[in-house]
């Protein structure tokens, strides 16, 4: 504060510092003199409270209209036990050095603010802006006071759905924050999907480390997925995931598992028998995401573009080597009237080989594409994967499981139907039309309906099948499906509750019309 | 070579590991196999594998829209007999039958497990990782060679405490089995009638290993090398069957499958991740508990619906309640 006589407490001006916690806000100012009037106003109305608040609006009104010049003298951090120093600064340095005016210095302690809290090591923030030092007028102190979290230790559980993942997942975790000052978050986590699949991991998250400026992860998983149903393999991964690289929009990180496929029924058909075994996945993957529609769960404007490249194959010779990349582009425009909105949304991707005479070569089931599945059209944004009408993985190439004789003696023959084999070239495309529904208490609780549209094919590359690739064939295999259905954006899960009928399928297809559940993230 | 009953003139896949030292493919369990197609006279080509090292139904061989896996049945050259696709014994007598399964047994039991004492705990880890894992990234071949080398002692019972009499255990039957397959088979080109029968797949199998894979250091090696009439019977049959020159395979079109892989136990599955003993496939469920399925599914789901649904709509009433309480009139401030 400014140097002056003290004040008692209930007459001090309320407005001599600026506090951004999301709360109250005043501001201050370094000048002595104008301090030096208010305290003489002041003790001219202090019995007039109605006066008191007109001085008050003025000074806002100035603060905030006009340009004030202050210069910010110096950063003090003040709470902080445990937590370094340098995390603090390193992550609002450059927000004080430019502003010039109130407001701008205003601003920039509000995202400060959002940064700290963004840490996830603090139970509050606050950040005042303080006078400095009398010598130097028209400067500042900000001062930044943290409380660091009480218990380091906290606990998770909730229903999600991730864009890679085939449906939704419970999943549960627990963090240990700060542990070494630096911010660094350690959690363990483990998560259960309906479409039974079973992974722990445990890892580290640091927002910078040393002069790595984007925050750095690392983590170790085991997941377990059983595609025994679809595709007759069961798939175990076991590695080390590192995020190199994280903003908003890009997403660099190394992937080293070690997968091993196995087929415990021994009815797989012979392309998935020889795809079983361990394999050695060393992977680069680069992602750019771009996401400005306006919701992430009813989008009504706006548009989102991700890229997903992978390159793996980096260990050494004898791991897998293929190059996999994705597009994924949508779009949403409101159409004027009942709160109706269009999405439509274009997916693509493909996965090659990588080596010699790499169009002969196999790639491997896990890392093809597959269509099918319950996720939402239009909140999943991550590559080809759903189309709604159709089982998981329920399309595209198969092969004939074994034929087991049952009994010699009758001749009768006993075979399990196909195996999914998955495609190297996945395209999807849908369009959408999300309305309000007619009563109020469904408008209220955001509870919508939605007319859809969707189509999909997979195709096979490899092994020799690109020289027989046809873009018109391809087409005209297309399979498609429509639908009406119901949303309900509830404090849990999203869930869509979608009437499907399928257009077109073929006969290997698992295409069913009939009423399907979605579940998905709310966030 | 003699006729074997066959059904037909199929064209038969067999996939075993990689080939190695001068022989068709290295690993002991997957050679008898294809000694045996060779001995029959079956026509066949050959795959090799190469990313599954622990897999014990390898070898396999596929015959139409059927296959024959190593883990079933007693075998590929049971499965093959059991299903009429190729039977070598079919021709012999019924006298021959006793004394065939009784050196069979013994072949299968004793010598089998002296070739997995010698490979995977006697020499050392060199031919067992260039047969099976030298095709594989370095840290999953090393902890694979570990882990069956943890399984054969499991198997063998092998520990610390008994391992060297359990050593000379192994080496005693396996002398007994030589010196009882030498006076067996004699002058004769084959053991049994003068005509190849899955003994001599599984014997041939055993002794070209032995000679050609084994060092010269190897306790099953200098003992083998005393029966001249074994010795002789190996080499003489090699170059009848012409397993000098590399069989007519291809390679599996996967980019990544280089590496071969140790084979469990015949008789026993592996403790590995692959296996699961005497699974049997599926019955279909009837239509009914099909439906019953679905209808449960669907009940719960929209149990689950409604759940939620209330929930959400109790929330949005008590909002707009509190909503209204919390009014405040500024004005009056």
């Amino acid at each position: 504060m400014a140097n002056s006589e003290p004040v008692p407490p209930d007459q001090a001006p309320p407005s001599d510092s600026e506090e951004i916690n999301g709360t109250d806000e005043t501001f201050e100012e370094g000048e002595d003199t104008e301090y030096e009037e208010v305290e003489e106003e002041e003790e001219e109305d202090e019995l007039d409270p109605v006066k008191e608040r007109e001085r008050l609006k003025s000074i806002f009104r100035r603060l905030s209209t006009d340009p004030v010049h202050v210069r910010v003298h110096d950063v003090v951090i003040k709470g902080n036990t445990k937590t370094k120093d340098a995390i603090i600064e390193a992550e609002i340095s450059d927000l004080f050095k430019t502003p010039k005016t109130v407001q701008e210095l205003v601003a920039a302690a509000s995202i400060a603010n959002a940064r700290l809290k963004q840490l996830d090591v603090f139970d509050s923030v606050s950040i005042t802006l303080d006078a400095g030092p009398t010598e130097l007028p028209g400067t500042t102190n900000v001062v930044i006071e943290v409380v660091e979290a009480s218990s380091p230790l906290t606990g998770n559980v909730g229903v999600f759905s991730k864009p890679e993942s085939r449906s939704w997942s419970l999943e549960g975790s627990l963090k240990l924050k700060n542990l070494f000052g630096h911010a660094d978050i350690w959690d363990t986590s483990g998560i259960f999907g309906w479409d039974q699949s079973l992974e722990i991991s445990t890892g580290v998250w640091l927002p910078r480390f040393r002069s790595v400026p984007t925050p750095l992860s690392a983590r170790a998983f085991l997941l377990s997925q059983d595609w025994l149903k679809f595709s007759s393999y069961k798939e175990r991964l076991m590695g080390l995931n590192f995020g190199l690289l994280s903003t908003n929009n890009h997403d660099l990180s190394y992937n080293l598992t070690w997968r091993t496929l196995t087929d415990p029924t021994r009815m797989s058909s012979p392309s998935i028998r020889r795809q079983l075994g361990h394999n050695m996945l060393s992977a680069l993957k680069y992602c750019y995401k771009i996401d400005r529609r306006d919701s992430h769960l009813r989008p009504k404007s706006g548009y989102a573009f991700s890229s997903t490249s992978q390159v793996s194959g980096l260990w050494d010779l004898r791991g897998l080597k293929f190059f996999r990349q994705e597009f994924d582009l949508r779009a949403a425009t409101p159409l004027g009237f009942w709160n109706t909105a269009l999405n439509v949304g274009l997916s693509a991707g493909v996965t090659l080989p990588l080596g010699r005479d790499f169009t002969k070569l196999s790639t491997s089931v896990p890392d093809r594409f597959f269509l099918g599945g319950h996720s939402s059209l239009v909140c999943s944004l991550g590559g080809p994967s759903s189309l709604l009408g159709f089982q998981t993985r329920g399309l595209g190439p198969t092969d004939m499981r074994r034929v087991v004789n049952s009994n010699k003696d009758e001749g009768s023959v006993q075979s399990d139907g196909h195996d999914f084999v998955g495609g190297d070239l996945a395209v999807t495309a849908f369009a959408d039309v999300s309305f309000d529904l007619p009563l109020k208490i469904f408008r209220d609780a955001g509870i919508h309906g939605h007319a859809f549209i969707c189509a999909g094919n997979l195709a096979k590359l490899s092994e020799g099948e690109i020289k027989n690739f046809s873009p018109e064939r391809f087409l005209k295999t297309f399979r498609s499906s429509a639908g009406v259905g119901v949303i309900l954006p509830t404090k849990f899960c999203r869930v869509e509750i979608n009437y499907c009928h399928v257009l077109k399928q073929f006969e290997q297809d698992r295409g069913k019309n009939g009423i399907q559940f979605s579940f998905s993230s709310p966030l | 070579m003699a006729d074997s009953r066959s059904s037909g003139d199929r064209h038969l896949l067999l996939v075993a590991r990689k080939p190695r030292f001068g022989l068709p493919t290295a690993c002991p369990s997957c050679l008898p196999v294809y000694l045996y197609l060779k001995l029959a006279n079956a026509d066949f080509s050959v795959e090799f594998d190469s990313s599954f090292s622990d897999a014990d139904h390898i070898p396999y061989v596929e015959y139409g829209e059927s296959v024959a896996l190593n883990n079933e049945k007693g075998g590929v050259i049971e499965v093959l007999k059991e299903d009429d696709i190729l039977d070598l014994n079919a021709k012999h007598t019924s006298l021959a039958i006793p004394d065939l399964v009784s050196t069979k047994a013994m072949v299968s039991s004793w010598l089998y497990e002296a070739i997995l004492y010698e490979l995977w705990i006697a020499i050392g880890g060199d031919i067992a990782h260039d047969i099976y894992f030298s095709d594989l990234p370095w840290p999953i071949g090393k902890i694979l060679h570990w882990k069956k080398i943890y399984d054969v002692k499991k198997l063998l019972g092998v520990t610390k405490v008994n391992c060297e009499a359990r050593e000379l255990e192994i080496y005693k039957k396996a002398n007994e089995a030589y010196d009882a397959l030498s006076l067996k088979l004699g002058d004769q080109v084959f053991f049994f009638d003068n005509r190849p029968t899955d003994v001599d797949a599984l014997f041939l199998g055993h002794a070209l290993f032995v000679l050609h894979a084994l060092p010269e250091t190897s306790e099953l090696r200098r003992n083998l090398l005393k029966h001249d009439s074994l010795v002789k019977y190996a080499e003489h049959l090699k170059a009848e069957l012409q397993l000098d020159s590399t069989p007519s395979s291809t390679q599996p079109s996967s980019s990544s499958k280089d590496a071969s892989t140790p084979s469990a136990p015949r008789r026993k599955p592996s403790s590995g991740w692959g296996s699961k003993p005497n699974p049997k496939p599926k019955k279909e469920k009837t239509e009914e508990q099909k439906k019953f399925r679905r209808r449960a599914k669907y009940f719960l789901a929209a149990q689950l619906v409604a759940v939620l649904v209330f929930l959400s709509l109790m929330g949005v009433s008590s909002e707009s309640e509190i909503d209204d309480e919390d009014a405040v009139d500024y004005d009056e401030e």
